[in-house]
């Protein structure tokens, strides 16, 4: 069997996100990191990895800078990586997704763990998407994962609470925050990594062809500037403010 | 605020893919696992024993040595990781130099294939904690001069003397201890429970309060016989010790002042007075941009130097000048950034007061400030100063 | 131009989104139907004005959540633009049919204009994307952007039994755990100073917590000088830096310290009864009320949405 772990660089979620002529503009990025929900999804994968569940893959679609990303998850405990060479800014979801489920055929992976979304896009549609190309069971919202005989059991939110679920591969989970300690690597892991060499292919050397986006992005924005602070006299003012946390900042 | 490591001239850039992983995993783990604890640990005046066994797991012990399960990185690396755990903590980075340059490294250049197959790799996992003792209460910068004499017993050697200031002393299962054998000056390896060594700590210090600090005695203290140091006679055993130590202090210098910067940085902005940010104040930038310009000098003199160290051609003067250097201006810059912060600046919520304190001891120790000037004006002019007796 | 909305779920009920989803197609034109999964809510949905069909799916694969199988029985009855809630399961809804129908899919929406113009926000709202659908495509719309339709309709409901192969199996239901949650995890905060004048006095943060799921968090002030406080509640310097959507800081009067561990998060709510108190100078809606006035009062206007 073998486990695949989709990985995305995006910027560091401290990072400054700058606007140039209608793009952020990639460039300022002072720092690049994995997508936090998909460390989540590869410390998993790696937990699956040990206990026997197969070898485990990282792929990763994205610039030729995403390769770094790759690296890292060597250092941990990756197997092989495959880095899809493309420039996915201007992708729709579709798009995405048919180069991924090419990806994930590629490694013969029946099992895919992602995070829920990526910190770029903050969409959440490529997991889903992704299941639904490879028939895969999709299982959102995933805070643990184990195998469990043939298949694997898994906690998943629900507005309720949380949900044991059982499935068996082909499969994916999508993860949301999970209360696991994520990994460091060590030295010898990092030398190790050193040593794997990543798989690097194009979309087209998968046999896909994504077309045209169904998407066209006018703009990138800079978000328009808060207003300046509210002050309000006495308690009977609070209905007021709820009323505006909930209308004008949307947080409640 | 997340901490963010000036590097003007993004001198990390240069770094191989291996020294970056490196960087960022001892970068996690400072920032996870050393500053929420640090300051409980500095008030308690203890070295938390989980840091040992956390440098041991991520393998950065003896860095740049290879073999006998030693980590096998390069000089650069073992630089990187001295400045990301002195962004932390002197104390913490000392540990390390300790460990790796002073206690490993001789065992690994100077000893027998025995004592390296029985030593090495229970120190790189950090099981096993060494200690370095060159100083004496009184030879500090003349080492030659040592008091602590080994003799010849036949089947064993006796030591007798005293060693003080000596990191990780008193928590040291290993200690490499120079002492004079008829004369000459050799290498002893020490255990923890010999016959007649102890090592009393040394309290009441206002630097380096999360390092331990501690006298070593030996009072007829008796070593077997193969627990010499084959490999090396005279002060050229302490001294390339010391070498590579103080090469990791000056890239771990630079960390210090890092952190001081970026705390300074951070607060120049958030506090206001006479109704601006402080650090819109010309005489608050011209301190920013000086610390600025020094740090990223800095960078460059520990780049450079990494470079040849890995490739070999270096001096011990080269280390002298940067070890002096990027210490002295770390001192510099956390003392300016102490005043930045205004009556903020002493509390331990930030961290400028504790490294100020720190850089204090890292000026000090492993060649004072003035000895290395003294070493750099030696190879200026051929003419030594360290003493008054012209040769 | 045909519309159809999936309709949001809450529990046996019709999640009060599903009349903003309405509303929100009602603005864009067009001939409305609206998917009940499981029928749930089916009646009160053919109630929403502007909804032309309401498709009633019945079938056992709707018992419990299953993106794949819920996704495959809706599909077919998906026409034109698609429009679903953001929420998680919305969203995977949303992308899988979107998956199946060969379209796009455009997530958590904030405005849609003229020619479906979508405006999203992205890098956690550090930036705002405008984007237009060259064809048809699914979109998930982010709660309380938009106007709620009203509750005049006379929809046709239809119902159609459907079947599908359901692939997670819910072995086991566990209901919210009652612990609070760490304010380093939090999306909402409400934190307390020296201000809440008695440890004992956090109870009231802790009701005013638990309405909306918040994380209860302490000034340094706080911590030092009450032991019932633990340092792990600490936002500041010395404690935890937070950045979450909602901090609510009460009776702190925003020492430097405590600002640096909090002044990022989204939205910040002060309330203080020093009108002079600086916590006032990062807030976006300061009180000036004592603690004892505001937080009864605070804890019911929450209760109520």
């Amino acid at each position: 069997m073998t486990i695949a772990v989709l990985l995305k660089q995006v910027p560091d979620t401290t990072a400054k996100i700058a606007v140039s002529e209608g793009r952020v503009d990639q460039g300022s990025v002072s720092k690049w990191s994995t997508s936090p929900y998909d460390e989540y999804a590869l410390e998993y994968a790696l937990q699956l990895k040990e206990s026997g569940a197969g070898d485990l893959v990282a792929i990763t679609c994205g610039p030729s800078r995403s390769s770094k990303m790759l690296t890292d998850a060597a250092a941990v405990g990756v197997d092989s990586m495959l880095h899809v060479e493309a420039d996915t800014s201007e992708m729709d979801s579709k798009q995405i997704q048919s180069i991924l489920a090419a990806a994930i055929k590629h490694c013969g992976a029946d099992v895919v763990l992602c995070g829920k979304q990526a910190a770029d896009t903050n969409s959440g549609s490529t997991g889903p998407g992704v299941a639904s190309l490879i028939g895969a069971a999709c299982v959102g919202m995933v805070s643990e994962v184990s195998m469990d005989g043939d298949g694997f059991s898994a906690l998943r939110g629900s507005p309720s609470g949380n949900e044991r679920v059982v499935v068996s591969k082909p499969c994916l989970f999508a993860f949301d925050k999970a209360a696991t300690e994520l990994r460091r690597p060590n030295v010898k892991g990092i030398m190790m990594a050193k040593k794997k060499v990543i798989e690097k292919v194009s979309p087209g050397d998968l046999g896909v062809d994504i077309g045209e986006s169904g998407i066209k992005i006018h703009a990138h924005d800079s978000p328009p500037e808060k207003p300046p602070g509210q002050k309000f006299e006495g308690a009977e003012s609070v209905p007021t403010v709820v009323a505006k946390l909930r209308e004008e900042a949307n947080v409640i | 605020m997340p901490f963010e490591a000036l590097d003007f001239y993004n001198v990390d850039s240069l770094l191989t893919d291996e020294e970056r992983m490196v960087r960022d995993m001892v970068r996690d783990f400072v920032d996870n696992e050393v500053l929420p604890k640090i300051e409980h640990a500095c008030r308690d005046g203890v070295f938390p024993d989980e840091w040992r066994v956390t440098l041991g797991e991520m393998g950065v012990l003896g860095a740049p040595l290879k073999g006998y399960g030693c980590p096998g990185l390069s000089y650069t690396a073992y630089g990187v990781i001295c400045r990301e755990l002195e962004r932390g903590d002197s104390g913490l980075r000392s540990f390390a130099s300790v460990q790796g340059s002073l206690a490993m490294y001789p065992i690994w250049d100077f000893g027998s294939e025995e004592q390296k197959n029985y030593y090495l790799p229970k120190m790189a996992s950090g099981e096993w904690i060494g200690c370095f003792g060159l100083t004496e209460p009184d030879y500090g910068s003349n080492p030659g001069d040592m008091i602590t004499r080994a003799e010849d017993m036949g089947d064993h050697y006796l030591l007798n003397g005293a060693k003080m200031w000596i990191t990780n002393g008193s928590i040291a299962k290993v200690a490499v201890v120079w002492a004079k054998l008829d004369g000459v000056i050799r290498g002893f390896i020490v255990e923890d429970g010999d016959e007649g060594f102890s090592a009393p700590e040394m309290k009441g210090k206002h630097s380096l309060k999360a390092s331990v600090t501690s006298e070593l005695v030996f009072q007829d203290c008796k070593i077997p016989k193969d627990r010499i140091l084959p490999g090396v006679k005279g002060l050229r055993g302490p001294f390339s010790c010391l070498n590579n130590a103080r090469y990791g202090i000056s890239w771990g210098a630079i960390g210090a002042a890092q952190a001081c910067f970026d705390s300074a940085k951070e607060y120049s902005l958030s506090r206001i007075q006479f109704d601006h940010p402080i650090a819109s104040y010309q005489l608050v930038q011209n301190k920013l941009s000086w610390m600025l310009r020094e740090i990223t000098k800095a960078q460059l003199l520990a780049y450079h130097l990494s470079q040849k160290k890995d490739a070999g051609n270096w001096i011990p003067e080269h280390i002298s000048l940067a070890k002096m250097n990027n210490v002295d201006i770390a001192l510099e810059i956390a003392r300016v950034a102490r005043d930045i912060h205004g009556a903020n600046g002493i509390l331990d919520e930030y961290p400028v007061m504790r490294h100020m304190a720190n850089l204090e001891s890292v000026k000090t120790y492993e060649g004072t400030h003035d000895i290395h000037n003294l070493i750099l004006g030696r190879h200026i002019t051929g003419i030594q100063s360290f003493t008054r007796h012209l040769s | 131009m045909n519309i159809t909305i999936i309709a949001e779920t809450s529990g046996n009920q019709l999640h009060s989104v599903t009349s903003q989803l309405a509303g929100a197609a009602g603005s864009l034109g067009g001939t409305i139907t609206l998917l009940c999964p499981g029928g749930v809510g089916e009646s009160e949905a053919s109630k929403i004005s502007g909804v032309s069909k309401v498709v009633s799916l019945k079938g056992d694969c709707f018992s419990s959540f299953d993106s794949g199988a819920w996704s495959a029985a809706m599909t077919p009855h998906c026409e034109g633009v698609v429009i679903a809630s953001s929420s998680p399961t919305g969203r995977e809804l949303a992308s899988q049919i979107a998956s199946k129908l060969g379209v796009p899919v455009v997530q958590d929406l904030t405005e849609i204009g003229q020619d479906l113009k979508m405006t999203r926000s992205i890098y956690s709202g550090k930036a705002i994307e405008t984007s237009t659908a060259s064809g048809s495509c699914v979109i998930t719309l982010r709660q309380n952007s938009f106007e709620s339709a009203g509750s005049d309709g006379n929809a046709e409901l239809i119902t159609v039994d459907s079947t599908s192969e359901v692939s997670v199996a819910v072995k086991e239901a566990m209901a919210k755990a009652g612990e609070r949650l760490d304010v380093s995890e939090a999306d909402i905060i409400i934190s307390g100073g020296r201000g809440m004048g008695d440890p004992a006095n956090f109870s009231h943060l802790n009701e005013v917590a638990d309405v909306i799921g918040a994380a209860v968090g302490a000034s340094r002030a706080a911590v030092d000088s009450w032991d019932e406080i633990p340092h792990s509640m600490q936002v500041g310097q010395t404690g935890k830096t937070v950045n979450p959507s909602l901090y609510i800081a009460v009776g702190i009067s925003g020492a430097i310290q405590h600002l640096a561990g909090m002044r990022s998060s989204k939205y910040i709510v002060a309330i203080n009864k020093d009108p002079d108190a600086p916590i006032f100078g990062v807030a976006d809606y300061g009180i000036v009320a004592t603690w004892e006035e505001a937080l009864p009062s605070l804890k019911e206007e929450l209760a109520k949405l």
